[in-house]
């Protein structure tokens, strides 16, 4: 460096080539228009055709295809073909969220107690348990559901197919996602609150349900929309579990009459009425979960939130 | 102080054990018992009057029956396991290779350039995983019917507009595994490259390393424990998937194996054989099965 | 309600095949201030985890006010904890935190209020009732952490490292007034630290450890002027430790002879009747910078090497002739400094003030690395080109 400095003229050249060698092509803050373009491409890729097929449950017409002009006739309109009026259709929604509130409802409590009693709950037992509960997401579904089939058919028949052996098997096919959720949740937060608490005065189950329990209700609450959204989406387990058409929730019956059977529009009328209960219960999951952690103030509570409430 | 532990919890033990029971037993009796039966089933055999299930239930007296039905199936004359198993292995490897590669890239982006603009993005990606598998693959049947928008689109740009997309085609049930499974995948992805350290990348092109090499030798290391999650999440349904194919093509020449287990299941006669598919596809998923529930309980365990 | 008064009998808690704590007696009056000193992973904070009551002992007895409670659960406990994180439930105003215990000590509604608003009075956050912890800065945390133990009124504290997140400002201010609140307050305050200048500034005694014993219980003066070992003396602040020998040992009269290198030195405090390798400490400010030429007892030359710029002080460091680095302090009074880089000086070291201590057998660099729990580079050594 010295001699650069004392022989201005006779190194500048090497300095300049020293320069040229290490400047980085272009600008390095440029924007990755490449990624961007892409990421733009994929987003229309999957969103359109969804978008379309929503459109296309307004149609006029009783094509899938062809835009015949707005009606809300596969809703509410036609006293034959609508949701509104049409009893197959009209009893499967029904059937849609009957499942899914009965299973969110015996699923959180007893996935959030799993999770509090296997994380402190040391042991070998416990170790395996939790083997199993992983297992039981990683599974596909088909052959969990093919399972709880010969189970119910063969060993327990005293579960008869259908509500009940559909909520049983929805149970467990969805009980990994309190178990997981508030597990994290559970570490993140460690020890000290409880302790705390005790040192206070409260007994080993004051301190859960005062102090534990309060601070788990974000990632409670979070497991809960992800299993009612879910359950309202699910089809395999369902599908292998049901009797009669009265226990084909929209999913099932969409699938049934995909080729042929019920006109096009009313299958897209179902689908869309699916969507939007999932979208519902996704927007009070964002919102009740920015709510709930209110008193954490972070300044990224929003992508939090929406992390939270996906269970990522 | 280390090696801190909560002793406090030892005095209680009994408390953990009664809240985790419910969930335990739920898990024992409707998830471990039915592969019992299923086993039973397998190794059981058949009322022949009846054409229904006879289980078995004590492993002593499993019989190989069915077992020997499959093995025909997939060896013997008129066999036809054989290629629905290839089939599934050549569709989900390519599907998956397919959603790894549009996949990183979108999740690479929202998570290192996205910004201010990154719950906008998060939110785009998020959605698809709240629209339901069934109007997924609904959205694709309205487009992809004959007469439908994709070939009056094809036949506008002077592409022949008249095939039968959804007449068998291997294509479409791949792009339809392909666009079922990829938002789970992207957002499994999204968080691992999130939670890379962004100041180990700025070490990186602090001590020298171009864009380029920090992708190659810092990201893509760092990242590959959650290409391989990201690869197993994708590829473990895949692999029992029947409902696809059933929805995009239905035609006997794209069966995937779930199509070959739903339909012994559901012939009477051929239930036990049934169930020795989907042993058998148990079987095989059982290592990569292991290998992910080992590493996510591990990673669950490093949150601490 | 008793006292405060806490016995520690011969207690020891063992993880698996790791000791923490290795038999610790020790008995804490009523009403006084008293810290547990010592690096991370000394037993300090298990013991003080076993006081509360998170950790059963594996042998030994906890007696509070005379009771033995060592397998009492925390809540049955008269004692109460501020932790190092605070552990304010997020979900609580700071009211409602401050009196979340008082449910538990059947204390009526009426009353609740106005202790809580006594509480809050002790500890200066009169009027941020209604606040959330988040809203709430470091030392205002560690606040209402504080008034939530008070107001149970306990007839001990336990402290762990509450100032420890705190930066040093605010850290030299929070133990002032922890101190005088302790007065105030009149009950027993059990403090756990590894910062020796927290320890000395608040206690009315303290004890140091290590590996999970107590080496040394006494008052600050004590502990600092008389230390036992040359371990205490280097963890309490600088000890300019110095390897010598003896040649003749002495006693309440006769002063210790040594040797440092080629030179004599006497020392008249520390353990005298010590024979063969010592260690010698001496605190920097005792040691007195004379000009090279001036003779007398206890004068080794040296040289000065680096001026450190403290503000207030500055801090000299010297390089004796027989080769040991020393530190000592001047005060900047105003007056300019007779000596800069380099230049050769007398350093005495009076008698009363060299202190002999054991040689546990390891170097002087291997005592500051167990003392700093790192790996201490010798700054004096750098010459500058």
């Amino acid at each position: 460096m010295a001699s650069t400095v004392d022989k201005p003229v006779a190194a500048r050249s090497g300095v300049d080539k020293l320069a040229w060698r290490g400047r980085p092509r272009g600008n390095p803050w440029r924007r990755p228009w490449l990624m961007e373009g892409f990421t733009w491409l994929y987003i229309a890729w999957s969103i359109v055709p969804i978008a379309i097929a929503v459109l296309f449950s307004f149609n006029k017409g009783a094509s899938q295809a062809t835009w015949q002009g707005f009606s809300t006739k596969w809703y509410v309109g036609s006293q034959v073909t609508s949701v509104l009026h049409n009893p197959s259709l009209h009893q499967a929604v029904i059937q849609t969220l009957v499942l899914a509130v009965l299973t969110t409802l015996i699923c959180v409590p007893i996935g959030v107690g799993f999770a509090i009693g296997i994380d402190r709950w040391r042991s070998r037992t416990s170790t395996g348990l939790n083997f199993v509960m992983i297992f039981s997401f990683v599974v596909p579904e088909l052959l969990l559901a093919v399972a709880l089939f010969l189970l119910v058919t063969q060993a327990l028949t005293f579960i008869r197919l259908g509500t009940s052996a559909e909520v049983a098997g929805l149970v467990v096919w969805n009980i990994s996602w309190p178990a997981i959720i508030v597990r994290a949740r559970l570490i993140t937060i460690g020890n000290t609150y409880e302790e705390a608490a005790a040192d206070l005065g409260a007994s080993r189950i004051g301190a859960i349900r005062r102090v534990l329990l309060p601070l788990l209700m974000p990632a409670i609450f979070a497991s809960a929309v992800l299993v009612f959204a879910s359950t309202v989406d699910d089809f395999v387990i369902v599908e292998q579990l049901s009797s009669t058409a009265a226990t084909q929730p929209m999913s099932v019956l969409i699938y049934a009459n995909v080729h042929g059977g019920l006109s096009g529009p009313a299958l897209n009328a179902l689908a869309t009425i699916m969507l939007v209960i999932s979208v519902a219960a996704a927007l009070i999951g964002y919102a009740g979960y920015r709510w709930m952690t209110r008193g954490e103030g972070t300044s990224k509570r929003g992508t939090e939130a929406l992390t939270g409430i996906t269970g990522i | 102080m280390g090696r801190r532990q909560d002793t406090f919890d030892r005095r209680n033990r009994w408390l953990w054990v009664a809240l985790a029971a419910p969930g335990a037993i739920w898990l024992l009796v409707l998830f471990v018992a039915p592969f019992y039966v299923m086993l039973s089933v397998a190794g059981g055999g058949v009322n022949e009057f009846y054409q229904t299930v006879v289980p078995v239930w004590n492993p002593l007296h499993w019989s190989s029956f069915n077992f020997t039905g499959v093995w025909h199936d997939i060896v013997g004359t008129g066999a036809f396991i054989g290629s629905p198993a290839l089939r599934t292995l050549l569709y989900t490897a390519v599907a998956v290779a397919v959603s790894l590669a549009i996949a990183y890239p979108v999740a690479y982006f929202v998570s290192r350039y996205a910004g201010r603009r990154k719950a906008l993005f998060l939110i785009l990606l998020i959605a698809p995983f709240w629209v339901s598998y069934m109007m997924r693959m609904l959205a694709w049947i309205d487009l992809l019917q004959q007469g439908g928008i994709f070939n009056s689109a094809l036949s506008s740009v002077g592409l022949p507009g008249n095939t039968d997309w959804l007449g068998g085609k291997s294509v479409t049930v791949v792009l339809g595994l392909v666009y079922g499974y990829i938002p789970y995948l992207i957002l499994v992805l999204y968080a691992g490259l999130d939670r890379i350290d962004q100041r180990l990348l700025e070490a990186s092109r602090d001590l020298g390393l171009n864009k380029w090499r920090t992708f190659w030798q810092v990201t893509v290391p760092l990242s590959k424990p959650t290409l391989i999650a990201g690869a197993f999440i994708t590829a473990l349904p895949m692999l029992g998937d029947y409902f696809t194919n059933q929805l995009l093509s239905g035609a006997p020449g794209t069966t995937m194996i779930g199509n070959a287990i739903e339909g012994q299941l559901d012939s009477p006669g051929e239930t036990g054989q049934g169930a020795v598919l989907a042993l058998m596809l148990l079987v095989v998923l059982l290592i990569p099965m292991i290998y992910y529930a080992v590493s996510t309980a591990r990673s669950s365990s490093e949150f601490a | 309600m008793g006292g405060g008064n806490i016995k520690l009998e011969s207690l020891i808690k063992r993880f698996d095949d790791f000791t923490a704590v290795d038999d610790i007696s020790v008995e804490i009056r009523a009403g006084e201030f008293f810290s547990l000193l010592g690096p991370s992973g000394c037993g300090k904070t298990t013991t003080l985890r076993m006081v509360a009551g998170f950790e059963p002992p594996t042998s030994g007895e906890i007696l509070l006010d005379g009771v033995d409670v060592g397998n009492w659960p925390p809540h049955r406990r008269n004692v109460n904890t501020v932790f190092q994180s605070y552990a304010l439930f997020p979900f609580l105003t700071v009211a409602e935190n401050v009196a979340f215990g008082m449910k538990y000590k059947s204390v009526p509604k009426s009353e609740r209020d106005d202790r809580v608003a006594e509480a809050l009075g002790l500890v200066q956050l009169t009027g941020y009732e209604h606040r959330r912890p988040n809203q709430l800065s470091g030392g205002q945390q560690q606040r209402v952490a504080l008034a939530r133990a008070l107001v149970l009124r306990p007839s001990v504290l336990l402290l762990d490292e509450p100032l420890g997140a705190l930066d040093a400002k605010l850290r030299r201010a929070l133990q002032v007034e922890l101190g005088a609140l302790q007065k105030q307050v009149g009950i027993t305050f059990l403090y756990v630290t590894h910062d020796q200048e927290e320890a000395l500034t608040m206690s009315d005694r303290l004890a140091v450890m290590n590996h999970g014993r107590i080496i040394q219980l006494g008052t600050p003066e004590e502990v600092y002027n008389e230390p036992v070992d040359a371990y205490v003396a280097d963890f309490l602040g600088v000890s300019n430790l110095m390897d010598a020998r003896v040649e003749s040992g002495g006693n309440g009269q006769r002063p210790c002879r040594l040797r440092l290198g080629d030179f004599c030195l006497e020392a008249q405090t520390g353990q005298l009747d010590a024979a063969g390798a010592v260690k010698l400490a001496i605190r920097p400010e005792r040691i007195h910078l004379h000009p090279y030429e001036t003779s007398g007892d206890n004068l080794v030359p040296g040289m000065v090497e680096r001026l450190v710029f403290l503000g207030s002080t500055t801090h000299v460091y010297v390089r004796l002739a027989s080769g040991s680095a020393l530190q000592t302090l001047v005060r900047n009074d105003g007056a300019a400094l007779p000596y800069s880089q380099g230049t050769p000086v007398s350093v005495g070291l009076p008698a009363d003030s060299l202190r002999v201590l054991p040689d546990p057998g390891v170097s002087v660099a291997e005592i500051h690395e167990k003392t700093t729990g790192d790996q201490v580079l010798d700054v004096t050594s750098t010459t500058p080109s």
